[in-house]
């Protein structure tokens, strides 16, 4: 592992001190319990098969070929794509193209543990995912021996960042102009007990993570990302201790929230290519503009050419 | 990792095997190859086993260290895991070659271990909040001929079957240091309960039907392979009787896709419960066999072969 | 000199063997079908696997025109010591133990045979407990054997230890982990026992002169009386015939 030499990291056995607040002592019943109020909402007034409204648009940094920011509420990450370039340190010829994740946490991004700025396990698995869940979306064929690099840059965790890491990647794929066979969604569900908690907070996914004491209560994560269209899944990662009646429920519950996203999805990709036409519109307009005020000029010359 | 070379037909020929349910070599789709299994091969580890599934070869070392439990869970000890590809398996892994297959395997396992359900941290606690076991498990990968991460995970549940931790003697505090006495005797310690630890099952995509216990040949043959991590039931592990101890049913610990395909939503959720069967009867056959070695032992009848049979 | 207590009053060592005498050696060729050769070898309880792929073309950085280049690579598995290690290969001492490797089985493979290719030579330390080198050494001329590779000679490599009784000098062979670490002579010799030959030596701690000849005349009696081992399991192995990779290729 390669040393940050940059900045000053604190002793290695340094703890944030949020350990000793009164919300880090409390115990898992504590946790739990907080989690749905009464009247079966969530803390933030969602309900359990409630998913966050997706904000999401395309065109937000100029230098990559194309790129994306999805936005869950407080989850929010940014994805940009490269333009296609000959695979590295390669000796044998691949006949497909080869798409290569990055995934990285900010520093501040989590509220519990500030990031490492060197790449640890989970930025590691999560990019292996998110690799896994593209490649069966992107025509490979078309580009032989080359490679895109997809980056995607998560500023803040909430929950459910794999999702939104998978359909940030999607549309900057698709704003990339990179041909693919369908649009690719993704959705998270977090299993507590016998609820099933649509596109967790990262407060819930916390709590499903640890195992309640409890035996045989089925708990954990499952992100599956979707090819609606073509009905394939491209990627099911589920971490946790669950029963496979559970798994089933879970996965079709996911595949109905994949579907949903997708109307969302349709509409800011035509929205980008409106943009870009009106944007030519206007360039093209300006052009024409120019040229007449160019010839208009010429002709003042000329006439002053031929007055001289 | 590139495959063995296969030429296009015969790739044909195993994928109509495969929808014929008869195999190229004349297993049924949900049968796996024979395996060979010898725990306690390693002197310098607390629990070692080697797994030879046909032409995979696995070794395995846990070694055991005292370490300072993590702040959020200070009444449990840690566990990790490490994947090594050596060269001996194929030139490719020399250097660095291997580690991307390695990180995924490890990332697999460690996944699977995650929940309480399957491997509880709590027994490797010792002084809580200051001193817990740490228990390092080492994968050494020796051949690869198919199906890495089933073999990888039944080896490293005989490890943990063989692993035993000394007694702690005495423990003195001094100031806030707390100093341990370890029992030097090696039969005064305990044995791991690693009764639900889960075991993966690789369900390999060949056509339109899935095949456990993929051979290298027929991996090179699929796009698309899931991988069921699922817990096992302790009742296989035990010699007392079984009676009073809760029937657990299987659950799964982990569900990971590999490969550059999909699938349909149907035949996961058929691939789910194809995997969960299989990892029953390998559970059930890998408690046999541990129990069976550790009688061996005990009356002193258990050959030691290593590698020299 | 005040050396080490590495000799009892009985003159027996600390694991009870004579001053002359090697560690049990157990082996076996051909343990794996992929690699074109292999070989496990058990000394004492350090226990060691080698696989050799190969001759193959060379990859372009490493073509040589004179003759073949061998490829090494020392790894020692996380579990072998008594203490973990935590990175099983690159660290300095298994690029230095490659590079020394290299070297002894270079002397022993006719090299001028094989111009412009590779010979790939990987070394896994299971357990080590004293002489990982020699063990390797070993066991990778095995391996080189299973394959097929033309040889001059075994290549066998042996450890060698001074003690003392009463003043005389008692050179010891075949050091163990516990006598390496009590912190006494260590001599290395790596060999072509049947051309008298040697093709590495290494010292570690000073030794006097005086002593050196004994020393390394008892080193190269190791290496001999290893020769013996691995010719004897050779034959062996040829004599049984049939291995499972003969097996997988019919």
């Amino acid at each position: 592992m390669p040393l940050d030499f940059r900045r000053f990291n604190g002793p290695e056995d340094s703890v944030s001190y949020t350990r000793f607040t009164q919300d880090f002592l409390k115990s898992y019943d504590e946790l739990h319990n907080e989690l749905i109020n009464k009247s079966n909402l969530r803390k933030d007034g969602r309900a359990l098969d409630e998913a966050r409204s997706m904000f999401a648009r395309t065109d937000m940094i100029s230098q990559a070929k194309g790129s994306a920011y999805v936005e869950l509420k407080k989850t929010k990450v940014v994805c940009s794509v490269f333009d296609p370039r000959e695979i590295p340190h390669q000796n044998e010829f691949s006949q497909l193209g080869q798409i290569f994740c990055e995934v990285k946490f900010a520093p501040f991004s989590c509220s519990r543990q500030r990031r490492p700025a060197a790449p640890d396990a989970e930025d590691k698995s999560l990019s292996v995912a998110l690799r896994q869940a593209l490649e069966p979306a992107v025509c490979r064929h078309l580009f032989p021996n080359y490679q895109i690099d997809v980056f995607v840059y998560i500023i803040e965790h909430d929950g459910a960042c794999l999702a939104a890491a998978i359909n940030a990647a999607g549309l900057a794929l698709a704003d990339a102009a990179v041909p693919m066979y369908d649009i690719i969604t993704a959705s998270s569900i977090a299993i507590i007990g016998d609820k099933m908690f649509v596109d967790p907070t990262e407060e819930e996914e916390h709590v499903a993570m640890i195992s309640p004491d409890s035996e045989n209560v089925n708990h954990g994560i499952i992100t599956m990302s979707m090819l609606s269209e073509l009905k394939q899944v491209s990627d099911f990662i589920q971490i946790g201790s669950m029963d496979t009646d559970c798994v089933i429920k879970a996965m079709d519950i996911l595949e109905k929230e994949c579907a949903k996203l997708i109307p969302n999805i349709q509409q800011v990709l035509v929205m980008n290519v409106v943009q870009n036409i009106e944007q030519q519109k206007k360039l093209e307009e300006e052009a024409k503009e120019r040229e007449a005020a160019l010839n208009a000029k010429l002709e003042e010359w000329k006439t002053l050419l031929n007055a001289g | 990792m590139a495959g063995p070379l296969l030429s296009s037909t015969e790739k044909i020929f195993i994928l109509h095997g495969v929808q014929n349910d008869y195999r190229s070599d004349g297993r049924s789709n949900i049968d796996y190859r024979p395996m060979e299994l010898e725990t306690d091969v390693v002197s310098h580890a607390s629990g070692s086993a080697r797994l030879r599934l046909a032409n995979t070869d696995i070794l395995v070392g846990v070694k055991t260290e005292i370490d300072v439990p993590k702040p959020d869970n200070p009444g449990k000890g840690k566990i990790e895991f490490f994947v090594d590809c050596s060269a001996n398996a194929t030139p490719e892994f020399e250097g660095r070659g291997g580690e991307q297959l390695a990180n995924s395997i490890s990332n697999m396992m460690q996944r699977a271990y995650h929940t309480s359900q399957a491997f509880n941290l709590k027994q490797l606690c010792i002084f809580e909040g200051k001193q817990c076991w740490k228990l390092y498990v080492d994968i050494l990968i020796l051949e690869c001929g198919g199906n890495l991460c089933d073999a990888v995970s039944l080896a490293v549940k005989a490890a943990l079957f063989n692993t035993r931790l000394p007694f702690v003697k005495a423990a003195l505090m001094d100031g806030g240091n707390v100093d341990l006495q370890l029992s030097d005797d090696p039969y005064d310690s305990k044995q791991l309960d690693i009764g639900c630890a889960p075991l993966l099952v690789t369900l390999c995509k060949i056509g339109d039907k899935c095949v456990v216990d993929p051979s290298a040949e027929e991996e090179s043959c699929s796009v698309i392979s899931l991988v069921v991590g699922v817990t096992g039931n302790p009742k296989f592990y035990c010699t007392e009787d079984t009676t009073n101890i809760l029937n657990v049913e299987c659950k799964c610990s982990t569900i990971g896709m590999n490969g550059p395909g999909s699938v349909a939503p149907k035949t996961l959720k058929d691939a789910i419960n194809q995997g969960i069967i299989a990892a029953k009867c390998l559970d059930e056959a890998l408690g046999k066999a541990l129990l069976r070695e550790r009688q061996e032992t005990i009356v002193m009848k258990k050959h030691s072969y290593g590698f020299l049979k | 000199m005040p050396g080490p207590d590495l000799l009892s009053s009985q003159g027996l060592r600390l694991d009870g063997r004579r001053p002359n005498e090697l560690r049990r050696i157990r082996c076996k060729l051909g343990v794996f079908t992929q690699p074109d050769g292999s070989a496990y070898l058990e000394q004492g309880n350090t226990k060691v696997l080698a696989a050799v792929y190969g001759p193959h073309q060379a990859s372009k950085s490493k073509t040589s025109t004179d003759g073949v280049v061998v490829n090494c690579q020392y790894s020692m598995a996380t579990f072998s010591t008594g203490e973990r290690k935590n990175r099983p290969r690159g660290d300095r001492k298994s690029q230095e133990m490659s590079l020394h490797l290299r070297q002894s089985l270079t002397a022993a493979i006719k090299t001028e045979l094989y111009p412009r290719s590779q010979i790939d030579v990987y070394v896994e330390v299971l357990q080590a407990d004293g002489g990982a080198y020699c063990a390797s050494v070993n066991a990778a001329t095995l391996a080189l054997v299973d394959a097929g590779i033309p040889l001059k000679a075994y290549a066998c490599a042996c450890t060698a230890s001074i003690a003392w009784r009463g003043s005389e000098p008692e050179p010891l062979v075949d050091v163990g982990h516990v006598e390496e670490a009590a912190g006494g002579v260590c001599l290395t010799v790596s060999s072509l026992p049947s051309t008298r030959s040697v093709a590495l030596l290494e010292l570690s701690h000073k030794l006097h002169m005086d002593y050196f000849d004994v020393v390394l005349s008892r080193a190269m009696q190791g290496c001999r009386d290893i020769e013996v081992i691995l010719d004897r399991a050779v034959r062996e192995h040829l004599a049984e015939g049939w291995t499972k990779q003969d097996v997988v290729t019919i």
